[in-house]
């Protein structure tokens, strides 16, 4: 509209009017969102740098390659026009057809991924949603300047802080146990879009078998990145072993002995139980086992999970809680050393919660290491031995905060609850205390002492 | 849950063995016919009928009789197979890419997976298959009369290349269930797909020269052109020549003397002439009944299904790569 608007009043300018007038909006609204706003000269970049303001850089990634696509594919279009000589396109080639349905595509593309982006800014500057509205009426160029020169601020800034330095090392190392987990991780990192990020730092641990083990920490403290790396995987620079073997280089071997139930029931429903079950059997257990061990075994797990009532059934027709049940079973059936679960009591009530949690002690007590993340850590923390706290430090890392005993970590962080333990670690922008980088070196210092 | 202490021996010892890549296969093969039983899978069968049912009404009196007819009916033939092979398996990988994704960290190998569905739905194409021949032979449709040229049975012949097309769209079908993530985006590419294939199939509009090697690597055109062979299209008659011309007679505005000299042409016996000649005109040298020609038809067909199936297992194998 306001291209349409300028052009109306000084016949050409329409564009160079509202390229100036977009640049110095996103300068304005980098600036406050404490990005280097120079790279509001550079198309592409500077979307993508305005959506990891607002924390949505998928949407800026997605962005940036279509605008990427849009320029190859315009640049295209001009060459070809200019080799014409005339300017104008009198016949349409399948090329340059092809290279028109990508201008458009990408255009179209651009449009819905710029409201992604400015939604994520009205959030972010406490506005309504409402003033979308001038970014459809009046162009993104309007919207821009009532970010930028709003007397709204940033509610939150997301982004990195690259000049911090985390918090200290602790120069520690896990001695390799003959019977049990240990973990050594110096580093995980993943490297996407052009820069390499740092999941998980400096993580030294052993875990006995019997223990059950709560994983407590803030979202995107790298818990599941945690688990992954320590189930072999995704490799981290890492050294990890399970009773003395190293997970890395016998992986194929060793995931048997490891059992990861997701957090979804991941699992066809209209199979029955039974087959479920057994076809998981099939996959996990040795070939040396016949059938009729391997029926035995079945009816093992089945009843100690309390499935046997419902062998017959489609498992379509199974309670939340018989689904879980049978999530977990599936994974048992190999008689795991080591069970990991990621938020097994999602979705369910406090009751059943507590039984399914009941069920993974009476695991534990057989030997076995049991590592679950839970994000209603107080309704059953009485059933767990020890409690990892996991937490971003200033660099966004995810580091060790605390190994122990669940009533030896309420007096390290000084409070009455697992949840407020979450909440002393978390970054003020979310919610939290902002204590992380504090306590990582708190324990650091007296697993030293 | 219950208090029995399950206090199993150590199944997973360093030592012991588990089911490699062969035995893998029978797991998943009864997980895909149970699934044809309690999923509805089977409703694919009775979909071919009706599907195969509509274009033999609508084809059955030119098709294998006249030149126009055996290139119309051939075409919805094609595609009656393509649409089959797309509707078995567009979904069926990523519906369930959660579960494959956890059970390939439990030691599935993504091979034997793609086999056992590569197996499955070569059932399903059987299936298909022999409904659409068995809907056309109920229809009465006049098949060639000859002996097919390389199992020796015309019926045998066709249905192979009918197969051989829905099995191939299959595969791909399978292969773009592997690279998407959900079913919205599988239903959302398979029309574009099925659009590409038919325009590409040459059968409805005639390509420019340039894009002859892409368009015979298209499923539909290979599909088009080993039916059309198989229907000795090149010593049919034609009818689309004097078909037009008695229109044009017929017609109230047309020029009484070409009128006069159509009729004419007809009392004279003429109009057999015309329509040898516009068979003659309509010759195709890709579609000349010879062993050879035909064996190449399948033999991409064949490579076809090949290379998507392959693609697909590569393109599953990076399934750990897919985000929480």
């Amino acid at each position: 509209m306001l291209f349409f608007f300028v052009n109306a009043y000084w016949p050409g300018y329409g564009i160079a009017v509202t390229q100036v007038l977009y640049i110095i909006g996103l300068f304005v609204v980098l600036k406050r969102c404490q990005v280097n706003p120079y790279w509001a000269l550079i198309p592409g970049f500077r979307e993508y740098h305005l959506s990891r303001c607002c924390d949505r850089e998928h949407e800026g990634r997605v962005f940036f390659v279509l605008c990427i696509l849009s320029l190859v594919s315009e640049l295209y279009l001009i060459i070809n026009s200019a080799k014409d000589g005339s300017g104008e396109v009198k016949t349409i080639s399948v090329v340059t057809a092809f290279f028109l349905m990508l201008v458009m595509f990408a255009a179209v593309g651009e449009f819905v991924y710029t409201i992604r982006i400015f939604a994520g800014l009205c959030d972010l500057f406490g506005y309504s949603k409402k003033y979308l509205w001038f970014y459809f009426l009046f162009g993104r160029e309007v919207m821009l300047w009532i970010l930028g020169f709003g007397n709204a601020s940033p509610k939150f800034i997301y982004l990195e802080n690259t000049n911090g330095e985390g918090a200290k090392l602790s120069g520690m190392e896990a001695e390799t146990l003959e019977s049990g987990l240990t973990v050594n991780i110096e580093e995980r990192t993943v490297s996407e879009f052009f820069k390499k990020r740092q999941l998980l730092r400096d993580i030294h641990l052993n875990i006995e078998p019997g223990r059950m083990v709560l994983l407590l920490g803030g979202s995107g403290a790298g818990k599941t990145t945690f688990l992954n790396a320590v189930n072999g995987y995704e490799k981290a620079d890492a050294k990890i072993t399970l009773n003395g073997i190293d997970l890395y280089e016998e992986y194929a071997k060793m995931k048997y002995n490891i059992g990861f139930v997701p957090q979804m029931d991941l699992m066809r429903v209209k199979d029955s139980v039974e087959l479920t079950v057994e076809d998981a059997a099939k996959l996990r257990l040795p070939t040396f086992m016949n059938a009729k061990q391997r029926e035995e075994r079945i009816d093992e797990v089945l009843s100690f999970f309390g499935l046997m009532p419902v062998k017959k059934s489609l498992c379509s027709k199974l309670s939340g809680g018989q689904r879980k049940r049978l999530s977990i079973a599936m994974e048992y059936i190999s008689n795991p050393d080591l069970f990991i679960l990621d938020e097994p009591d999602s979705g369910l009530d406090g009751v059943m919660a507590r039984e399914l949690m009941q069920g993974l002690r009476k695991v534990a007590d057989q030997g076995k290491i049991v590592i679950v993340i839970t994000h209603s850590p107080d309704r059953v923390a009485d059933l767990f031995d020890d409690v990892i706290v996991l937490a971003k430090d200033s660099k966004l890392t995810g580091r060790l905060a605390y190994y122990g005993s669940i009533e030896k970590a309420l007096d390290f962080f000084n409070t009455d609850s697992m949840e407020k333990i979450v909440l002393r670690i978390n970054r003020e922008e979310e919610g939290g205390e902002g204590f992380a980088d504090m306590f990582i070196e708190k324990y650091a210092e007296v697993c030293h002492v | 849950m219950s208090d029995n202490n399950v206090n199993a021996p150590v199944y997973t010892n360093f030592s012991t063995k588990h089911r490699g890549r062969l035995a893998q296969i029978p797991i998943y093969l009864g997980k895909f016919f149970r699934m044809f039983v309690y999923m509805n899978d089977w409703t694919v069968i009775p979909m071919a009928a009706i599907m195969a049912l509509l274009v033999a009404y609508v084809t059955r009196e030119g098709i294998f009789i006249t030149m126009e007819g055996t290139f119309k009916g051939t075409l919805a033939l094609m595609c009656v197979a393509l649409w089959n092979g797309c509707f078995n398996s567009i979904q069926v990988v990523c519906r369930e890419r959660g579960i494959v994704k956890r059970e390939h960290r439990s030691g599935l190998h993504i091979s034997s997976y793609m086999i056992a569905h590569m197996i499955y739905q070569m059932f399903l194409c059987i299936l298909q298959t022999v409904t659409t021949i068995g809907v056309f032979v109920f229809v009465r449709i006049e098949f060639p009369v000859m002996n097919g040229i390389i199992t020796g049975g015309i019926l045998v012949d066709i249905a192979i290349t009918v197969f051989l097309i829905t099995y191939a769209a299959d595969m791909l079908s399978l292969f773009i269930s592997s690279v998407v993530k959900d079913t919205t985006m599988a239903m959302t590419v398979m029309p574009l797909m099925l659009m590409v294939q038919l325009i590409f199939s040459g059968g409805i509009f005639s390509l420019p020269p340039s894009l002859d090697g892409l368009s015979s690597l298209m499923i539909s055109n290979q599909g088009l052109t080993c039916l059309c062979i198989q229907a000795d299209y090149n010593n049919l008659p034609s009818t689309s020549g004097w078909t037009l011309l008695k229109k044009i007679a017929d017609s109230e505005s047309a020029d009484p003397q070409v009128a006069e000299s159509i009729m004419m042409i007809e009392n004279e016996g003429y109009d057999e002439v015309i329509r040898v000649e516009t068979a003659k005109a309509n010759f195709r040298e890709d579609y000349v009944l010879n062993e050879d020609n035909i064996i190449v038809c399948w033999v991409l067909l064949s490579g076809s299904i090949l290379f998507y199936a392959g693609a697909a297992v590569i393109v599953l194998e990076f399934i750990d790569k897919d985000k929480r």
